[in-house]
């Protein structure tokens, strides 16, 4: 096959949802590598996610006992919009498969109906740590709405459009509007709402247990075995689309053009490099901050929402 | 008009046959009319043509006029959306005391005019069809009124607020009619151009509070979550699903059609009025308790979003874009008939869970998905269409308005950008807080474990009841997958109602494809992509597990081996963060009783928290208002001394008067 | 200088002055908002010089010169110190709580851009289609006025507000005259000096700089 070869539709669809699964465990094991480097532990192998998901794939499945089928559902339907999402975000190649659908606005959508599934499975396990944790995700995500929405906007006051593929090649033909304010206010307020909605550093933290402070451990505190694996991946691949998504607004360089071989092999190289970049240096940043207490997060949240408002503003009046 | 005629002979049916026979008769003659109705509005809908019918003997001096418009046809197409399941649903529910003679006139008479007041062209049909929908209605609020004093309150509420509301209208129609000598509405369209700036904007606002107060706008919504709790559920799901949404009717046929818009500042108050009863109907929703309630506030936040769309639609087409003025109104019009689809089936679901369980309280409620299977399903499906989840109708609508939003971004007016860039916030916070309150809606009621006996014994309901509530959601679903043939028509309507704007199609096939194609959603493939990821987790599941099998265990309870239905979160607790975010904005009442024993006052006996929450509006707005008109009506009690005399002495002078008035002007 | 990346640069340093002035809202750390009118101290030296080179004006990067002094290092430098000496209170304690404010700021920044409508659409220049961030900079810094409780979140206030109407100036007219902009800075440190002998007072006499502890000495 030379580098020419023009893969179709299919693969790339394939290649980038392949990628952001396998990639995204491997980004989960790598921050918390960078983490745990920087308190001076070895840390688990960069890998070890990708274990873990594989050992409980094959575990015994596991309900609770007043459950219904919307407990086993809550994962696979997880896994399954971000997959979708996946095929419409034009992450290695400027061409997704499903590029005539692709808007951020789906996007969004898409990722919410996961979560919100998420929401309703912790509700169903019929137990005081689902309702917490739901309760809690659900106000987090309600709060994070507006703010998102309105980087949207900001994001396509200049060309009029939230389809994503657009944006990205109308960024890649005029790369100063990178630098432009709406640009820049519109990522800073993104860059919030990304941490905030895969419950990361300062708004979660995804490596307690402690029954009081967590959010989306105590939703997903019932699953075991193949579930959980499934809820992992799901997580792991959204934080990895959402963080893809992140760098081909900001450095969109390297995204193919076409969908030859060789373009989507720089494409997904880059990509993972790009990715890899940022992941880290939220890691590194984690280590020196502590969650918030939950009645704190409006004002970091209402604090994006003044940055998407700004990056709406400066891009009507500097267009 | 043959359905209406058809509407009342059932109306006659369950008014004069035995018990027996009456709700099946008048329900199967309801469902005629209705569809009779159907087919002339999709005929008027498919071919352009308005279909009219005039009689000068039904209405002393006036006359009945009637024409069906494209844009009344769509809304006599969203009646029946939600009718015709309602009366399926009517069937099974009439046994639990929705069959009395006078619930089963009322309700054919009710139906039947809702789906003509699309149709009404004239001053006079239209405001008595309008005070027909209104008292038919009344007197269905208070069937329980022997019964229940909150039925008797709702009663009151409603009744006075429509009647004020009626009376806005017709102000607002006298002072139109008076200008153009004539009574019919394409007289007074063609007359209405050469009205004065001001005296168009004084029948505007008077149709708007008018109008308003019937679509349940803040502050008019104080009703809402008080009389549709309490009517019989069909007709909860006809009020919520169809009268609301003609209150936004009369807005738009007023605003676009009768004053044939206006300019920026008339819609900015409708965007505003919107925006803000969507926040407002969504926090409340949030923190309901009573299912129905929620329901009913979050009318008020779907109605919201609408009018939001609406205003939207006025601004563009006052700064000369009737291209995206089309669109946002495409956007409203989707969003009203997906609200009859979703909000239907869920408050049809409401009342078989109020049937099945006893109770409404969702405090009280639990585990219903596995007690009710179907309706526990049917409810999760409509709860994921308004929370606007794709594939479903609200996230189309949603995904509709929030482009002709964007698109209407940088377009040169600064009182545009403002207003589309807080819409959009507005609108995403609305979106945000109504899937809270339907995830508590659906998570406390029909999962986990069932919160009181009542909830534990709740069983499947009638099948008419099921089937009803179900065609609603298969609505949902396919409007959500295909919403094509449903937008066409929708366009068709709007290009009658904004004849000026010639609007493109926005459906391409199996496409949504916006002005400029900048904006594409691809629905079906969304919803077929969607469910082959879903086979493919599923099978990534069954393919990597070693056994098949699912073990059931006990959930984790800290350690502890008794975990109780009670340790669960309730509807309460889950609103708690939303709640206390909104602090400021709802102000919620607590009380925190402590008892000692009498020994010591360091040991407590008991403890009791109480939290509720109250309308604001209601408290700020009304309450003074009520207190004035009961200062007043002490005075008006001293005229009534309870003396026949004094009656009589009243009715001399009052001759007197008139006959001096006669006099002197004479 | 590229005419792109020019009004890039330019609006950049115009969004950072509104940020600077929306992160003393934000934060409750009296040490982060002060650093946080020194990175806005420097947005503004950097607005200045960004004008002065692309209009070849000597006097206005002179000018920027003396703001990225006084207000990115000397001022913020000065009230740093009121604040590492009153060791009890480092954290604002505003009278409008955070969320609350913020919306606010989002209504003050809408209602900045609203009103110099009239002003932007006369003149085509880039600088002048800026002015709103100016004007909200300044209404931000009124309202930190209004609903902030600490001396230091006063003083902080008030240079938003004069940092504020320097960027407007900077954008109008292309350059205030220098002695104008020289006896306004001043002014400024004057009232930072006789507001920090104040504090000091005030810390000495009532044990707070809590400006609702001034009302007691009416009684």
């Amino acid at each position: 096959m030379s580098v020419a070869h023009d893969v179709g539709v299919t693969g790339v669809g394939v290649l980038q949802v392949v990628v952001i699964g396998i990639g995204g465990l491997v980004l989960l094991g790598l921050m918390r590598k960078v983490r745990a480097r920087i308190e001076g532990r070895v840390g688990a192998p960069v890998l070890q996610p990708l274990r873990d998901v594989r050992k409980l794939m094959r575990k015994e499945r596991l309900r609770p006992e007043f459950a219904s089928w919307i407990f086993p559902l809550a994962p696979v339907v997880l896994v399954a919009t971000v997959t979708v999402a996946a095929l419409m975000t034009p992450l290695i190649t400027t061409h997704p498969p499903l590029a005539g659908g692709s808007d951020l606005f789906v996007v969004v959508y898409l990722l919410l109906l996961g979560s919100t599934l998420v929401a309703l499975a912790g509700l169903d396990t019929g137990t005081a740590f689902g309702g917490m944790g739901s309760s809690r995700a659900l106000t987090i995500g309600a709060l994070a709405e507006p703010a998102l929405l309105v980087t949207i906007l900001a994001l396509s006051v200049s060309s009029h459009s939230s389809n994503f593929p657009v944006i990205v090649r109308a960024t890649l033909a005029d790369p100063a509007v990178i630098i432009s304010p709406a640009r820049l206010f519109a990522l800073a307020a993104l860059l919030i709402v990304i941490i905030a909605e895969s419950g990361r550093l300062p708004v979660d933290n995804p490596a307690t247990h402690l029954e009081l402070t967590m959010i989306k451990e105590a939703m997903i505190l019932e699953y075991s075995g193949p579930d959980l694996a499934l809820v992992t991946l799901g997580e792991a691949m959204r934080l990895a689309l959402l963080l893809g998504v992140l760098v081909n607004l900001s450095l969109p360089w390297g995204v193919a053009s076409s969908t030859s071989v060789g373009a989507l092999a720089i494409g997904t190289i880059v990509l993972c490099a790009k990715v890899a970049a940022v992941a880290s240096a939220l890691s590194f940043v984690e280590v020196f901050l502590a969650k918030l207490r939950l009645f704190r997060l409006p004002e970091l949240l209402a604090g994006a929402f003044v940055l998407a408002l700004l990056g709406v503003v400066s891009g009507v009046v500097t267009k | 008009m043959v359905g209406a005629l058809i509407g009342v002979v059932a109306a006659a049916a369950g008014a004069a046959l035995p018990k027996r026979w009456r709700v099946p008769a008048s329900a199967s003659l309801v469902l005629c009319g209705c569809l009779t109705e159907l087919a002339t509005s999709i005929r008027v809908l498919a071919t352009g043509s308005d279909a009219h019918w005039h009689s000068i003997d039904l209405l002393p001096f006036t006359g009945v006029t009637l024409l069906l418009t494209p844009l009344g046809a769509i809304f006599v197409v969203l009646v029946t959306v939600v009718a015709v399941p309602a009366t399926l649903y009517w069937i099974g529910y009439s046994s639990h005391g929705a069959s009395a003679r006078t619930t089963a006139c009322n309700y054919a008479m009710f139906v039947t005019v809702l789906l003509i007041v699309p149709a009404a062209a004239s001053v006079a049909t239209f405001m008595f069809l309008w005070e027909m929908m209104a008292l038919t209605s009344l007197a269905l609020v208070l069937t329980d009124q022997g019964r229940r004093a909150a039925a008797r309150s709702a009663g009151v509420w409603y009744g006075v607020i429509t009647h004020a509301g009626a009376a806005f209208i017709m102000a607002a129609f006298l002072l139109l009619a008076s200008h153009s000598g004539s009574q019919t509405f394409v007289a007074m369209t063609s007359h209405a151009r050469t009205l004065a700036p001001g005296a168009r904007a004084v029948i505007f606002l008077l149709a708007l509070v008018g109008f308003g107060s019937k679509a349940g706008v803040v502050p008019f919504h104080v009703w809402l979550p008080r009389a549709h709790p309490e009517a019989p559920t069909p007709v909860s799901a006809l009020m919520s699903g169809a009268m609301v949404a003609l209150g936004v009717y009369g807005i738009v046929l007023f605003g676009n059609v009768l004053l044939s818009g206006g300019p920026v500042w008339w819609w900015l108050i409708v965007l505003a009025l919107g925006g803000v009863s969507a926040l407002f109907g969504s926090l409340h929703a949030v923190n309901s308790t009573d299912l129905k309630k929620l329901l009913a506030y979050s009318t008020t936040d779907n109605i919201g979003l609408a009018l939001l769309a609406v205003g939207a639609s006025g601004i563009f087409v006052a700064t000369g874009h009737g291209r995206l003025g089309a669109l946002s109104l495409v956007a409203a019009v989707f969003m009203l008939v997906n609200h009859a689809m979703f909000k239907g089936a869920l408050f049809l679901v409401a009342g078989s869970v109020q049937v099945a369980s006893g109770t409404r309280d969702l405090d009280e409620l639990g585990g219903l998905l596995r007690r009710m299977p179907q309706s526990g399903a049917l409810f999760l499906v409509a709860a994921a269409a308004i929370c606007a989840l794709p594939p479903l109708n609200g996230f189309v609508g949603e995904w509709l308005l929030f482009q002709s939003l964007l698109q209407g971004v940088n377009l040169g007016s600064t009182a545009g950008d403002i207003a589309i860039t807080v819409s959009v916030a507005a609108l995403a916070l609305a979106a945000g807080l109504t899937i809270v309150a339907f995830v508590k809606a659906a998570g406390v009621g029909f999962l986990g474990r069932p919160r009181s006996p009542g909830a534990n014994d709740a069983r499947e309901v009638a099948m008419s009841m099921r089937v009803g509530s179900g065609l609603l959601v298969v609505m949902c679903v396919v409007a959500g997958v295909a919403p094509m043939t449903i937008l066409s028509a929708v366009e068709r309507a709007v290009r009658a109602a904004l004849p000026r704007v010639g609007s493109r199609s926005v459906v391409r096939g199996l496409q949504l494809q916006l002005v400029g194609a900048r904006g594409v959603l691809a629905p079906t493939v969304l919803a077929a992509s969607l469910a082959g990821a879903l086979i493919l987790a599923v099978s990534l599941r069954r393919a990597l597990a070693r056994r098949r099998a699912v073990r059931v265990v006990e959930a984790w309870g800290s350690g502890r081996e008794l975990v109780t239905a009670r340790m669960q979160y309730t509807a309460t607790s889950f609103a708690e963060p939303v709640q206390r975010v909104f602090d400021d904005v709802l102000r919620p009442v607590r009380d925190v009783n402590v008892s000692h024993v009498a020994e010591s006052r360091y040991v407590i006996e008991s403890m009791s928290y109480r939290s509720r929450v109250d309308d604001g509006i209601e408290r700020a707005l009304y309450a003074p208002v009520i207190k004035v008109i009961r200062r007043w009506g002490q005075y008006a009690r001293r005229l009534q001394p309870g003396s026949v005399h004094r009656y009589l002495a009243y009715g001399l002078a009052a001759l007197v008067v008139t006959l001096l008035v006669v006099a002197v002007a004479g | 200088m590229n005419h792109q990346v020019f009004d890039n640069v330019l609006g950049l340093g115009c969004g950072v002055v509104v940020l600077s002035a929306v992160v003393t809202l934000w934060r409750h750390s009296l040490i982060a908002i002060i650093r946080a009118l020194a990175v806005q101290g420097v947005a503004l030296a950097l607005v200045a010089l960004t004008l002065g080179l692309h209009g070849h004006d000597r006097g206005l990067e002179v000018v920027a010169g003396l703001v990225l002094l006084a207000k990115g290092v000397v001022v913020p430098a000065l009230i740093t110190k009121v604040v590492r000496h009153d060791v009890a209170s480092r954290e604002t304690d505003p009278l409008v709580n955070v969320p609350a404010s913020l919306v606010a700021a989002g209504v003050l920044i809408f209602l900045a851009f609203a009103a110099s409508r009239s002003v932007t659409a006369l003149t085509s220049n880039a600088p002048g289609r800026l002015i709103p961030f100016g004007m909200a900079a300044m209404l931000i810094g009124f309202f930190a006025l209004a609903t902030r409780r600490k001396a230091v979140s006063q003083i902080v206030g008030l240079l938003l507000v004069d940092n504020g109407i320097a960027l407007v100036a900077f954008l109008a007219t292309a350059g205030v005259p220098l002695i104008v902009e020289l006896g306004a800075s001043l002014d400024l440190l004057l009232i930072t000096v006789v507001l920090r002998v104040l504090a000091t007072q005030m810390r000495r006499r009532l044990g707070t700089v809590d400006l609702d502890g001034l009302a007691e000495l009416h009684d």
